[in-house]
């Protein structure tokens, strides 16, 4: 929450209005939401960034991209934004490059940057104003567009955060399997029929006790999360859950219930065992460490084997031959029509931009 | 190994960033500026889902993405240019007779803040001194 809320702060603060603000303050808020949104990345998503030149690298080029972004929106004069702009897009071009991506790395350095941004610089010195202008120093609803960009962030923050941040089936895992293992299980969880309730042949099941429902309930989410990462049949588009789905649902929502009301617990073990077992297959499906060798899955059209785990995974080293064999064998009408769009573009342009006699 | 989640928020940001200069900047320039901006914020996302799969059609995209990019701005630059011509400004409202019927007019009701005078340009002192001129003297 702190840096979407300081970051809004920061930019609501910086945009153009006609009374000057000392920028001291926005400089500070800003700084707070930089470094929250580096903890948010440090921390966020469970998983560790590794300590190397990359991390380094990455932090560097994303923290001068957010800069020069911010200093792009709210800056008076457009000749410095269209600046800002072309630092924003060599800062992403450092990005791309870290992503093995140095073709595209190189050619949006030339076309933006250097055409692109070319291109602003000469109309922004073809329009010059002289003094203030309304243009420049006055923002339309910045309180309304602040708050609704920084709605959107925080959504997709909490978002992403919801994807990526297995520590909670992480959690059920191990608890689960500390379960499995105990030499006796807690009689806490337990809710055992009493003789009385036996022998009338009462049809109501006693209630679970809040541990064992706590339990059942955490498994169930963990199982909400891990259902995404199960294979599905080729053939089937149908949504037919893959068989360890339907072990793992089957386990909470049957044997586990049943077995806690069991008065001397034997059922919880095995239980638990098949269900920490299950998460923990399904948790590999998501990691890349299982591979589907009996699944297969469509990408984009063409059913393949996935058979290599996503760290695994490796983009061609010789990129800009990949590139233009993906370009020409399978997208090649793209590229006809990217072709002629630049055509039909420049026609327009010098059609718009013709000094014509305004009749008067 | 950078996770994949990381350069998705970094592209959320700047898209996000973009969104709030396309809604609150009057200066035609600065707009389209930022549109440019929500897409660079794509375009990361398009490089690390690229990198996540292990194959090339996210920089495929990517690459197409900077062509339409190189199309729009051409077009609109001169658009912005025309516009100009008629209205000497680059102020987005004072095309507000587009606007819808119902949305009221936009006002500005507070003074643009004075100018501030310019400073003057700083001046170099004379270095050195200036060397006799020997008029009549002739360099062959």
């Amino acid at each position: 929450m702190l840096p979407v809320v300081a970051g809004g702060l920061t930019v609501w603060y910086l945009l153009p209005v006609t009374r000057q603000r000392p920028r001291k303050y926005g400089l500070l808020l800003g700084l707070l939401a930089l470094a929250g949104l580096a903890g948010f990345l440090l921390r966020g998503f469970g998983d560790r960034v590794p300590e190397t030149v990359e991390s380094v690298l990455f932090f560097g080029f994303s923290g001068l991209a957010i800069v020069f972004a911010v200093l792009m929106i709210t800056g008076r004069n457009p000749a410095r934004s269209a600046l800002a702009f072309a630092l924003v897009v060599l800062s992403t071009c450092g990005l791309f490059l870290l992503l093995a991506a140095p073709f595209l790395a190189a050619a949006t350095v030339v076309i933006y940057a250097g055409a692109i941004i070319v291109t602003f610089l000469f109309v922004i010195m073809l329009s010059q104003q002289e003094g203030p202008s309304n243009a420049n120093l006055r923002s339309r609803e910045p309180e309304f567009a602040t708050a609704a960009g920084f709605l959107l962030l925080a959504t997709f923050l909490v978002g992403l955060q919801r994807v990526y941040d297995w520590r909670s089936v992480d959690a059920a895992i191990a608890h689960a399997s500390a379960l499995a293992r105990a030499d006796k299980i807690d009689p806490d969880y337990l809710s055992p029929r009493s003789k009385a309730d036996v022998e009338e042949m009462k049809p109501d099941p006693p209630p679970l006790t809040p541990k064992a429902a706590a339990f059942v309930a955490e498994m169930r989410s963990a199982l909400d999360r891990v259902r995404v990462a199960a294979p599905r049949g080729p053939d089937d588009r149908r949504l037919t859950e893959h068989k360890t789905v339907q072990e793992l649902q089957n386990a909470i929502d049957f044997g586990l219930p049943t077995a806690f009301k069991d008065p001397d617990g034997d059922g919880v073990r095995p239980a638990c065992q098949t269900i920490s077992d299950g998460l923990m297959r399904l948790k590999g499906y998501r990691d890349g460490t299982n591979t589907f060798h009996d699944v297969t899955l469509s990408e984009h059209g063409v059913v393949k084997p996935i058979d290599q785990p996503v760290n695994e995974r490796q983009l061609p080293a010789a990129n800009v031959s990949a590139v233009g064999r993906t370009l020409f064998t399978d997208h090649l009408l793209a590229i006809e029509l990217a072709g002629t769009l630049l055509l039909i573009a420049t026609v327009g342009a010098i059609a718009i931009a013709g000094r014509r006699e305004v009749p008067a | 190994m950078i996770p994949v989640s990381h350069y998705l928020a970094v592209g959320a940001v700047l898209f996000t960033l973009g969104l709030i200069g396309f809604l609150s900047r009057r200066n035609l320039i600065v707009m389209f500026l930022s549109a440019e901006l929500m897409l660079q914020g794509v375009a990361v996302n398009f490089v690390a889902f690229s990198r996540y799969h292990g194959n090339l059609h996210g920089q495929v995209f990517t690459l197409f993405v900077i062509a339409v990019a190189a199309c729009e701005a051409g077009v609109a630059l001169a658009l912005f240019l025309m516009l100009y011509r008629r209205k000497r400004s680059l102020d987005v409202s004072l095309w507000q007779a587009l606007r819808e019927t119902d949305v009221p007019e936009t006002v500005d009701t507070e003074p643009l803040p004075p100018v501030s005078p310019e400073e003057p340009l700083p001046k170099l002192p004379p270095a050195g001194v200036e060397p006799e001129r020997d008029e009549e003297r002739q360099y062959v």
